[in-house]
């Protein structure tokens, strides 16, 4: 039966073109912006998680676990680095100080980023030109991102002054530096002036030469030994007054109240296109059922079983849906793209964030709201043929 | 073959019940041809209807080959319209987005012909009403006599044993109707019974017994002589 559905719809569709147009338009127009928001309730998510895990390191060690990137920071953290060392789930420990700094003899608006790390620990960034020695200075070896390079006019070999804008002392001194590699950071926005040096040189920098704090320590965890489950363990064990969260649980954590915004928005869209996606449908098959009255009657006088008519409505539906749903994934890829392009320019979202990220997920939702849509389109027009009175109608047809 | 006995229909409406049918018995016979005639409103088409399963009496039974049609569920009373009854009405009612060829082939598909079947079937039914060189045009390309020939083929496509047409010429004009009936009658000798409504003469006077109603009863029987 379902077969003779489908081919009697198929026709239907194929012939009666200007209401398969409209109607295909419509949920492809529709069906795009469904699957665009689909996308974005978890793409940046899974940008953020992909983020996370190309850092290197697959656990934070914070002070507050109000603030994930930049909370109160970490005292005596030199021997707290050392006992982290020394258990075996950890692969390695990098503690990063986090400063603010201008660029000597350019306007104050352009405030520079600094990270102080340990030379001879894994670091959070990927190199692009030169190196990151381990030893060296006075000047302080320090490595910049492309942003810096571009805007300072500043490449290998380059000497510049950085004054400090951090730490307790209001007037730090100037700290000679000389660019020793270009690097890509994490969480660099588009316009975002990044530098890296060593610990000690952020220290100095922000005026705390005698401090032994950090704002954050990353933990690469062994592999062979448990992975970032048992590296998060052992690190809460040996630090308890600390917060310890893995990559996933800092996602997890985003993902109920950072990106919650997105994730309610892109709901409330989904649930808004999906309903005009259904409104189209099934007016469109309304108008179609109520227009053929006479011929659905004699298709039941001829024999058609209700079923058999219900289902052609439904196949209907699920065509026109179908073809259209099926046309609104490139088209809404397409149309991500270039969303995701504009969003990506904003201020101060990192340059490697994506907002509309495809996923397998994402598209197996959108197929299981377009089924569900084309189901409860052809409600209406399913009952309107299911309840026809077969004798009446062909009557009232006649008269009319 | 088909066998109404003391059928009554009711109708409910907002100012009271209207009593369609009263308790009238008609029975057909196999190759029988029997016109139905009387004024609008007498209960003519409401009696087709019946004899055809679409709808149910409200009291009375209406017996196809034997079988109750009122007592089937709708499923088992599509299948016997399917299978065992051809219907021809006045506005034809032609599936528009099909050609001539698809709208006979349907109840074939519907009764689960296989297609080889099918298109000899068709084909056959399509020459036979005369049209086989209009099998790929659509309603909206055929004129009236021509859809009602369509109509016509489609209702026989599954050998229905009895035939019911509702003012089957009533859209036609004289000419054309008068091929309609020539068609009829050529069925009739092919062995289908046929049950006409009808207000034509014309039309009445080919069948071999003429029904003639008023008020929802049969008011009088004639016989071609």
């Amino acid at each position: 039966m379902i077969r003779r559905a489908i081919a009697l719809a198929w026709l239907r569709v194929r012939r009666e073109k200007g209401r398969t147009i409209l109607g295909v338009a419509g949920i492809t127009a529709i069906g795009a912006l469904l699957f665009d928001m689909l996308l974005l309730g978890n793409g940046l998510l899974v940008s953020f998680r992909e983020r996370l895990d190309r850092s290197g390191f697959d656990v934070r060690v914070i002070a507050s676990e109000s603030a994930v990137i930049a909370g109160p920071p970490i005292e005596r953290v030199t021997a707290k680095t050392a006992i982290l060392r020394r258990a075996p789930s950890i692969a390695a420990v990098q503690r990063v100080r986090l400063g603010s700094a201008d660029v000597e003899g350019v306007q104050a608006a352009h405030h520079v980023t600094v990270a102080g790390v340990d030379p001879d620990a894994l670091v959070p960034w990927s190199m692009i030109d030169g190196t990151f020695p381990s030893v060296g200075g006075p000047p302080a070896a320090i490595v910049i991102n492309r942003n810096m390079s571009r805007v300072f006019h500043l490449m290998v070999g380059s000497r510049l002054v950085l004054e400090g804008r951090c730490g307790a002392a209001l007037h730090p001194l100037p700290l000679q530096a000389q660019v020793s590699g270009i690097a890509a950071f994490q969480n660099d926005a588009t316009d975002a002036l990044t530098a890296a040096s060593s610990y000690a040189a952020v220290a100095a920098l922000c005026g705390e030469s005698d401090s032994d704090r950090a704002d954050m320590l990353l933990i690469r965890s062994n592999a062979a030994a448990g992975g970032a489950d048992a590296a998060a363990a052992a690190a809460r064990a040996a630090l308890p007054d600390l917060h310890v969260l893995t990559n996933e649980q800092i996602v997890e954590r985003f993902s109920r109240i950072e990106f919650s915004y997105f994730r309610q928005l892109s709901s409330v869209l989904t649930a808004v296109t999906l309903f005009f996606g259904l409104l189209l449908v099934a007016v469109l098959l309304t108008v179609s059922v109520n227009q053929q009255l006479g011929e659905m009657a004699a298709l039941r006088a001829l024999g058609l079983s209700r079923g058999r008519v219900m289902a052609g409505v439904l196949c209907e539906s699920a065509l026109l849906i179908g073809i259209g749903g099926t046309a609104a994934i490139p088209i809404g890829g397409m149309l991500s793209i270039w969303l995701d392009h504009i969003l990506r320019s904003l201020p101060g979202i990192p340059a490697d964030a994506r907002f509309f990220v495809f996923t397998a997920r994402a598209l197996a939702i959108h197929a299981a709201l377009l089924v569900a849509g084309a189901v409860l389109a052809a409600l209406y027009p399913m009952r309107l043929v299911a309840v026809l009175p077969i004798a009446e109608t062909l009557r009232r047809e006649v008269v009319s | 073959m088909v066998a109404a006995r003391d059928i009554s229909r009711v109708f409910e409406m907002p100012a009271g019940p209207v009593h369609a049918l009263r308790r009238v018995s008609l029975a057909v016979d196999a190759a029988e041809y029997v016109s139905v005639v009387g004024p609008s409103g007498c209960g003519k088409s409401t009696l087709l209807h019946l004899l055809g399963g679409i709808d149910v009496p409200t009291t009375g039974s209406v017996m196809v080959d034997g079988v109750d049609v009122g007592s089937l569920p709708d499923n088992a009373r599509s299948a016997v319209r399917l299978k065992r009854i051809g219907l021809v009405f006045q506005r034809f009612f032609l599936l528009p987005m099909l050609t001539a060829w698809e709208n006979v082939e349907l109840p074939l598909a519907e009764s689960g012909v296989g297609r080889a079947e099918r298109r000899r079937r068709t084909k056959d039914l399509l020459e036979y009403v005369g049209l086989a060189e209009r099998a790929d045009h659509r309603p909206a390309q055929l004129s009236g006599g021509e859809m009602q020939r369509v109509a016509i083929a489609r209702a026989l496509a599954n050998r229905p044993a009895l035939l019911l047409a509702d003012e089957p010429t009533g859209e036609l004009d004289q000419a054309t109707g008068a091929q309609i009936v020539a068609l009829f009658d050529r069925l009739n000798a092919d062995g289908t019974a046929l049950v006409v409504v009808t207000h034509d003469a014309a039309v009445a006077s080919r069948a071999g017994r003429t029904i003639q109603m008023r008020d929802g009863s049969i008011v009088g029987e004639s016989h071609r002589s």
